[in-house]
């Protein structure tokens, strides 16, 4: 069997070489057949993910159980993968007084490194990635079909895929920045893969600038992390003398060789590391203080910006031009997911600092209620499933903002879930896209399910899976959300907040299966209408389309109530290092597990009555239903939530426009002031040019003349 | 040093002088290019003569050796330069330097002769004429933009 590091190198390297070869050939040689080498790579990258996940499994259960003593000797499970070193700066940190974390405070280079790391983080997430990509890429043979554009579509998902494995296993805050970014890329590359369209080249622009503000926060916690700590990798390394030649060093990066006393050498504590951890006690002001709230939350004004939360969340719903795919692949199941695992990687920053998790928490549950309030009155049916994503994302920060063992591991197993049914709902409405000619406004369709069955029946249990029904994915991750978030708000410091945030999180678990339903009977039900531009034959899509659905609806279907089995993803991420420390980690592995039915049967009235209410709304008595919208609009509800919260406009009227007043006006002083002066200095050789010029005239006599006028002078002068 | 000698010497060099400013004027107010090569050479032997005298004065040949080398480097110049001016006047049937402005300033307008009206123009008398007979005869004149003859 492969070692993991084998796969844990081959995972991005096959959607790399994929990439390679389709950017080479997909134009003149593989034209059509241009996702011959990405589904093939995803297939493997898929098994080798498979593969690792099985041996981190194994590995991380065979990892010393020391349960809850004094020294948080926690049973964590990490396996590094150095490759090679990108860059070293020699002695550039000088640390002031108890700034430092282990290691010494000379002789701290600036060391990047191109290191790789397998946890039960990166191993759920390198599956999750793999599998929708893989489903995603079968899905776009069918809904690509005869693009011209086919072969770029496969280059920049290979390079999406390969940036995105990369994002998730990196061990050190600049690769995931370098990847953070390049994933940013290809979602920009294919927001716009359609660039013909204005609104398409207009919606990737906007992506890209309003991830720039995000980004550049993010940045700045980076910056402020290494003048803090002095590192940026994520784990624990040691610097010993080369056995070979001593007067070179070595770094050495396995928690073996780290913890190994015989070992001569100095260890370096990583940001997030086991000795940074285990000393967390001791040195209270790396993990208090101004400078870890600053970080925290830098951290998450650049999570704000991949996982569109609020208040840079307008980019998302606009990404729906790109190709529907994409939006299933990037823009729901793995991409702005994003945020929502570097905040999980950096648990314990946000646990040691309840400042910037109530943040992380008030963001996440006011996200999740405004997108579902938007959503709730949206007509295109992939805007609708763009706010819910907006929405669901929601959920996950908020149950990050708990801070707790149970409320990461619950934003994990939502993302998880999420991944599947939101994939599920996009690639449905990518189907109803491709049988009706692109349409996609709701009030212009209805009653597809006579036409496309399987569509429809995945769609519904995608819909089931989001609104969260008993027993699919979504009610097992929103209950364990909810659950997270009301023990916070039982006990603990700001657990008003956290109760608030309970009934808001409710509240949003009915809107969230109302607008669902609603989208879902207005497509699927009611009157057969399909538009004119399907032309004659609306059909169900190929074959190829439909058997990713299924997939994904009998993942829908059978993944949360595996997962939550025995709280078997909660154990398994609790092994991960950074995530091992949190609070009530240590008692995960010797808790029973609890299941709050009291919880379940609030969520499940919630969403039963949503999707009863939009059931009798949008089926059975249209007549209370402009009578409820007639009242929503004289309130004002139904201009907001129709508005979108007008933050576009707002965007568009406080920044959109004084900066483009700026820029009309250095454009102004650019073309008159300063290309005014170079114009006029550039002006003055012609024209002394031109006032010589007469001097050169061609006529014989006068040059004779100036010649002896020139001799007189020169005589003059030895003259005198 | 006899005052003679130095009397000599001054005479020729006032001759010398004389000479090369001939020569000078010659070459400014002339516009012949046979005329200018005259004054060149005028120019020429101004310096020779003066070469000669302070050769004889200081009592050294190598003035007058030296004016033997320009007389016979003069004559090969004078055969160059009236062989070139032959070519010159081939190409533009005249001797006037002002037809050769080739080389100005790609913007600067040729020197063009002015014509100064020398007062009212006087109407000429009408001559009662015979009716011409036959084909008046061809004269071939140059059509130049500058002044026939110097």
């Amino acid at each position: 069997m492969f070692e993991i590091k084998t796969l844990l190198v081959l995972i991005p390297a096959l959607p790399l070489a994929a990439f390679v070869v389709t950017a080479a050939l997909g134009k003149k040689v593989l034209r059509q057949r241009s996702h011959v080498p990405l589904v093939a790579a995803l297939a493997a990258a898929f098994l080798a993910s498979l593969g690792l996940l099985a041996q981190v499994y194994r590995q991380s259960q065979q990892a010393p159980d020391a349960g809850p003593a004094p020294g948080h000797e926690s049973a964590a499970y990490e396996k590094i993968v150095p490759l090679w070193t990108w860059a070293v700066v020699g002695n550039a940190y000088t640390a002031g007084e108890g700034k430092l974390l282990a290691g010494p405070a000379e002789s701290r280079d600036f060391r990047i490194e191109v290191v790789l790391r397998a946890d039960p983080l990166t191993a759920v997430m390198l599956v999750v990635v793999t599998l929708v990509s893989l489903l995603v890429a079968v899905y776009s043979i069918g809904y690509m079909h005869g693009d011209p554009g086919y072969w770029r579509f496969f280059t920049y998902i290979a390079l999406f895929v390969f940036s995105m494995t990369m994002l998730v296993s990196v061990s050190n805050f600049v690769l995931l920045y370098v990847f953070w970014e390049a994933v940013g890329l290809c979602s920009y590359l294919l927001i716009g893969f359609w660039f013909q369209k204005p609104e398409a080249a207009a919606a990737g622009k906007k992506a890209f600038l309003v991830n720039r503000v995000g980004d550049s926060g993010f940045a700045l916690g980076v910056f402020l992390i290494w003048i803090t700590y002095g590192t940026l990798n994520f784990h624990d390394v040691k610097v010993a003398p080369d056995p070979r030649a001593p007067e070179r060093t070595v770094v050495y990066h396995d928690p073996a060789d780290v913890q190994n006393a015989n070992l001569a050498g100095t260890q370096f504590g990583g940001v997030l590391g086991r000795t940074t951890l285990d000393n967390m006690a001791e040195h209270p002001r790396l993990y208090h203080g101004a400078a870890l709230v600053a970080i925290c939350l830098l951290l998450m004004l650049g999570a704000c910006g991949k996982s569109a939360q609020l208040p840079l969340h307008v980019w998302l719903p606009d990404a729906m031009e790109g190709p529907t795919p994409v939006s299933a692949l990037i823009h729901a199941a793995t991409m702005v997911t994003a945020g929502v695992y570097m905040v999980a990687r950096c648990a314990p920053l946000f646990a040691a600092s309840p400042q910037a998790r109530q943040v992380v928490a008030v963001i996440g549950g006011a996200t999740a209620l405004m997108a579902a309030i938007v959503a709730v009155t949206q007509t295109d049916l992939k805007r609708i499933l763009a706010y819910s994503t907006i929405s669901q994302l929601g959920y996950m920060f908020l149950a990050m903002g708990t801070g707790t063992l149970l409320g990461v591991a619950a934003g994990m197993f939502h993302l998880v879930t999420h991944a599947f049914f939101k994939a599920l709902l996009f690639l449905g409405a990518g189907s109803v896209m491709h049988a009706t000619g692109g349409v996609i406004d709701i009030r212009r369709l209805g009653g597809l399910r006579r036409v496309m069955p399987v569509t429809c029946a995945t769609f519904l249990v995608g819909a089931l899976g989001l609104a969260g029904i008993v027993p699919l994915a979504g009610f097992w991750s929103k209950d364990a959300i909810l659950q997270a978030v009301r023990q916070e708000g039982t006990a603990g410091s700001g657990s008003t907040l956290y109760a608030a945030l309970y009934v808001a999180a409710l509240f949003t678990a009915l809107l969230t299966a109302f607008y669902t339903f609603r989208a879902f009977f207005l497509t699927f039900y009611g009157p057969t209408r399909i538009p004119p531009e399907a032309g004659r034959h609306a059909h169900e899509s190929p074959r190829v389309m439909t058997v990713p659905l299924v997939v994904l609806a009998v993942g829908t279907v059978v993944v949360g109530a595996l997962l939550e089995w025995n709280r078997v993803l909660e154990r398994f991420l609790a092994r991960t290092p950074s995530i091992s420390f949190l609070e009530g980690a240590a008692h995960a592995a010797h808790s029973e597990p609890g299941f709050d039915w009291s919880i379940a049967a609030a969520s499940t009235l919630v969403a039963v009555a949503g999707i009863g209410l939009a059931g009798a709304l949008y089926l059975a008595m249209p007549a209370l239903l402009e009578q409820l919208t007639a009242t929503m609009k004289a309130v004002g509800l139904y201009a907001l939530s129709a508005g979108k919260f007008f933050f576009d406009p707002i965007y568009s009227l406080l920044i959109v426009r004084p900066l483009e007043g700026l820029a009309r006006l250095s454009a102004w002083a650019d073309r008159v002031a300063i290309d005014g002066l170079v114009d006029r200095i550039g002006g003055l050789p012609p024209a002394l040019g031109s006032a010589l010029r007469p001097f050169q005239p061609g006529l014989i006599p006068f040059y004779a003349l100036a010649m002896l006028l020139g001799l007189l002078v020169l005589l003059g002068t030895m003259l005198i | 040093m006899n005052n003679g000698e130095l009397a000599l010497l001054n005479d020729y060099l006032v001759v010398g002088a004389i000479l090369f400013g001939l020569g000078v004027i010659g070459f400014l107010s002339r516009r012949n290019m046979i005329v200018m090569f005259l004054a060149v050479e005028m120019m020429l032997q101004g310096v020779s003569l003066s070469l000669v005298a302070w050769g004889r004065f200081y009592n050294d040949l190598a003035g007058q050796i030296l004016v033997l080398f320009i007389i016979a480097v003069a004559a090969c110049e004078a055969a160059i330069a009236l062989a070139l001016i032959l070519v010159l006047f081939y190409r533009r049937g005249t001797l006037d330097v002002i037809a050769w402005q080739d080389l100005r300033e790609a913007d600067q307008p040729p020197y063009a002769e002015e014509e100064f009206p020398e007062g009212p123009e006087e109407v000429p008398p009408r001559w009662p004429s015979l009716t011409p007979a036959g084909r008046p005869p061809e004269t071939p004149r140059p059509q130049t933009d500058y002044r026939p003859h110097v």
